[in-house]
């Protein structure tokens, strides 16, 4: 590979993104089944776009409602801290947003009114209290937060670990990487062989630099991990590093009973990897597939397992394409659907009857394209085995919101508390 | 053997509910209303829990002193249930039969207590306890009723409030949320919707783990109690 193009995967590679599509969520966490009713889009504000401000932008989902594919609320947090990923939660009553620039950490009350999500606590002292820097994730464990980062707060480059916070806020410890395989990314635990995957990307000093400025700098672009950690979860003990090349970003364990495998996507390399457990209870990465022709960059930032662990949706940002891969053989996916969603894609949510799918377009505020290319936008699509069909979009320059980056889904019923087979119309609780 | 009954259980108590909604001309009351999603299966570990003290559990939370009243209907505390001794609390309601819910909790507490019963010597130090957060049904007679069909081998108490001002403040200090499922028109349907929580408690009330569907493995309670004995 051609050190320019090596170098643009690296930049690119950066944004990614944690899951947030229903199937790909904490375990621990109660799941929404049936129809939601809104898409929670965690947003980075825009100078001179609106008020300039990162927000948690509402937007209606349910066809039945009036409000459907529109702005329902959209509530800032003031100024903007590079707005990334957010996660619910193990109630779902609350969900927690960051920003990965200051660490500022925002949590929302989603249950009071699931319509207009509000503002009731803000952390500010994430990088004081874990010692690290850029909290990329929030993983719902019973009674807490797990927060996966990605910097540290005394270098900023890529040494990172993770952090737990009690659900008041309340900061618990601090688990750092192992020194062989320092960079961190994402973090996603299967229960059942208590175990946990992390992924590795690069520090603060790399994915907040201008694109073109990093590109520059031949040192700075060896800054990115290649690897995964196996860890006892319980014990929170690295037990393994398994050697995944090109910055291994997002981690989908299989779901299905004796299904003891996990998925990631090498941003860097354009390869699918399995990371699957052995008889004797290790577990093992290979490379299983191309995404798209790895030559020309596409850049998986993103995945999405289904929760009959049939279908892996991956998105490239490079030419905002999303690739359907039928895994049911997980080590020979197979392309059964690819389609180009927009100029640039990044984030994918998928419902838990993997009957829709959702996308967002933004990667990173200095990393997202520019001019015409740098499409904002919400697009659901309905999946119905074999193609997406577009349901609607939503631009987010023109409706002066940002870049919409995150998502997750709100129900009102979930909340409400009564029964399914009756419309609830005005999220009454009980 | 317990999944199992905890299946037949709920299928009664939807087809009971079914039937009292059809009298009521409302809609029934399906498994899907009751049960929350976690997973596309049930949590079966498959996994032997790390060695008691390989491991640390820190301080999640502290927890303060709080009103119940005990199977025989004396008001007391929950500190003073406690007393000096390690603590295992599980919230749950008598009439549940949700398949993630308080069957499963109580079937792992039953495990556990008889796990203790091995140890005596952990035994000494540890004392389990089930809070009701029902307590217009799960009264100090049936909770002294259910804590009879389990038969305890270990230190087991089994505690309830007086009402829902009693309550409160215990469920909002633990972060164990509930809500009633109700009918369309308002009417409760006596089923709770809650996250299956357990908690292992020290010996200052700091809460040093939490259990919820997906974790609950009595073996590993076990190993957790003896690192933080």
């Amino acid at each position: 590979m051609r050190p320019i193009a090596l170098a643009a995967l690296l930049v690119f590679l950066a944004a990614s993104s944690v899951p947030a599509d229903e199937t790909c969520m904490s375990p621990y966490m109660p799941k929404l089944t049936g129809q939601e009713d809104y898409v929670y889009v965690w947003t980075l504000g825009v100078d001179g776009l609106g008020d300039g401000s990162d927000k948690l932008v509402t937007v209606g989902a349910n066809p039945a409602a009036p409000d459907y594919g529109k702005v329902v609320s959209s509530t800032s947090v003031g100024g903007r801290h590079e707005a990334h990923h957010g996660g619910f939660t193990e109630d779902r009553r609350h969900l927690w947003l960051a920003g990965i620039d200051d660490g500022a950490i925002f949590v929302f009350d989603v249950a009071a009114d699931p319509a207009k999500p509000k503002l009731v606590k803000t952390i500010t002292t994430f990088e004081k209290d874990s010692k690290l820097a850029g909290p990329h994730g929030f993983y719902a464990l019973p009674g807490r937060m797990l927060v996966p980062g990605l910097s540290n707060a005394t270098h900023r480059d890529g040494r990172t670990g993770l952090a737990e916070y009690n659900n008041d806020g309340e900061y618990i410890r601090t688990v750092w990487m192992p020194n062989d395989a320092p960079y961190g990314y994402d973090a996603r635990v299967q229960p059942r062989l208590n175990r946990m995957l992390t992924s590795s990307f690069t520090g603060w000093k790399n994915y907040m630099r201008p694109l073109g400025e990093l590109m520059a700098d031949p040192e700075a672009m060896k800054q990115f991990g290649n690897t995964m950690v196996v860890w006892d979860y319980h014990a929170r003990r690295p037990l393994q590093i398994l050697t995944v090349p090109g910055a291994p970003l997002e981690i989908r364990w299989a779901l299905q009973p004796r299904h003891d495998y996990a998925f990631t996507a090498a941003a860097l390399t354009a390869k699918l990897w399995l990371i699957e457990a052995q008889p004797d209870g290790t577990f093992a990465a290979s490379a299983v597939a191309d995404v798209g022709d790895p030559q020309k960059t596409p850049l998986p930032v993103d995945i999405s397992l289904s929760a009959d662990d049939r279908y892996l949706f991956v998105a490239t940002f490079m030419d905002g394409t999303a690739r359907v891969f039928d895994v049911s053989d997980p080590h020979r996916p197979r392309v059964v659907h690819e389609q180009q969603i927009g100029r640039q894609v990044n984030m994918i949510s998928q419902t838990w009857d993997g009957e829709r799918v959702y996308f967002t377009s933004s990667l990173l505020s200095n990393w997202d394209k520019t001019g015409d290319d740098d499409e904002q936008f919400l697009k659901a699509y309905r999946w119905d085995g074999a193609t997406l069909t577009r349901l609607f979009a939503l631009d987010f320059t023109a409706e002066k919101l940002g870049r919409p980056h995150h998502m997750h889904f709100g129900q009102k019923r979930f909340y409400a508390n009564q029964l399914a087979s009756v419309a609830v119309s005005d999220g009454g609780g009980s | 053997m317990r999944a199992t009954a905890a299946l037949v259980a709920a299928a009664t108590l939807v087809a009971a509910l079914a039937g009292a909604a059809a009298a009521a001309d409302r809609p029934a009351l399906r498994p899907e209303d009751v049960s929350y999603t976690y997973g596309a299966a049930p949590f079966a570990p498959a996994f032997t829990p790390p060695p008691p003290g390989s491991y640390e559990l820190p301080p999640i939370d502290t927890v303060a002193d709080h009103a119940v009243l005990d199977a025989d209907g004396t008001e007391t505390t929950l500190a003073a249930v406690i007393g000096d001794r390690l603590a295992v609390v599980s919230f749950i309601y008598g009439s549940c039969a949700e398949a993630a819910g308080c069957p499963v909790s109580t079937a792992a507490l039953h495990r556990l207590d008889r796990l203790l019963a091995a140890d005596p010597a952990l035994a000494r130090e540890v004392r389990l306890v089930t809070v009701s957060f029902d307590p217009a049904r799960d009264t100090p007679a049936r909770m002294a009723a259910m804590r009879a069909r389990h038969a305890p081998r270990s230190d087991w108490r089994f505690v309830t409030t007086r009402d829902a001002a009693m309550l409160q403040p215990l469920l909002d200090d633990f972060g164990q949320g509930i809500s009633e499922l109700r009918y369309p028109d308002g009417t409760p349907t006596g089923v709770f919707r809650h996250v299956l929580k357990v908690f292992l408690l020290d010996r200052r009330r700091r809460v040093r783990n939490v259990y919820s569907v997906g974790f609950l493995h009595p073996e590993l309670v076990l190993n957790d109690l003896r690192t933080v004995r």
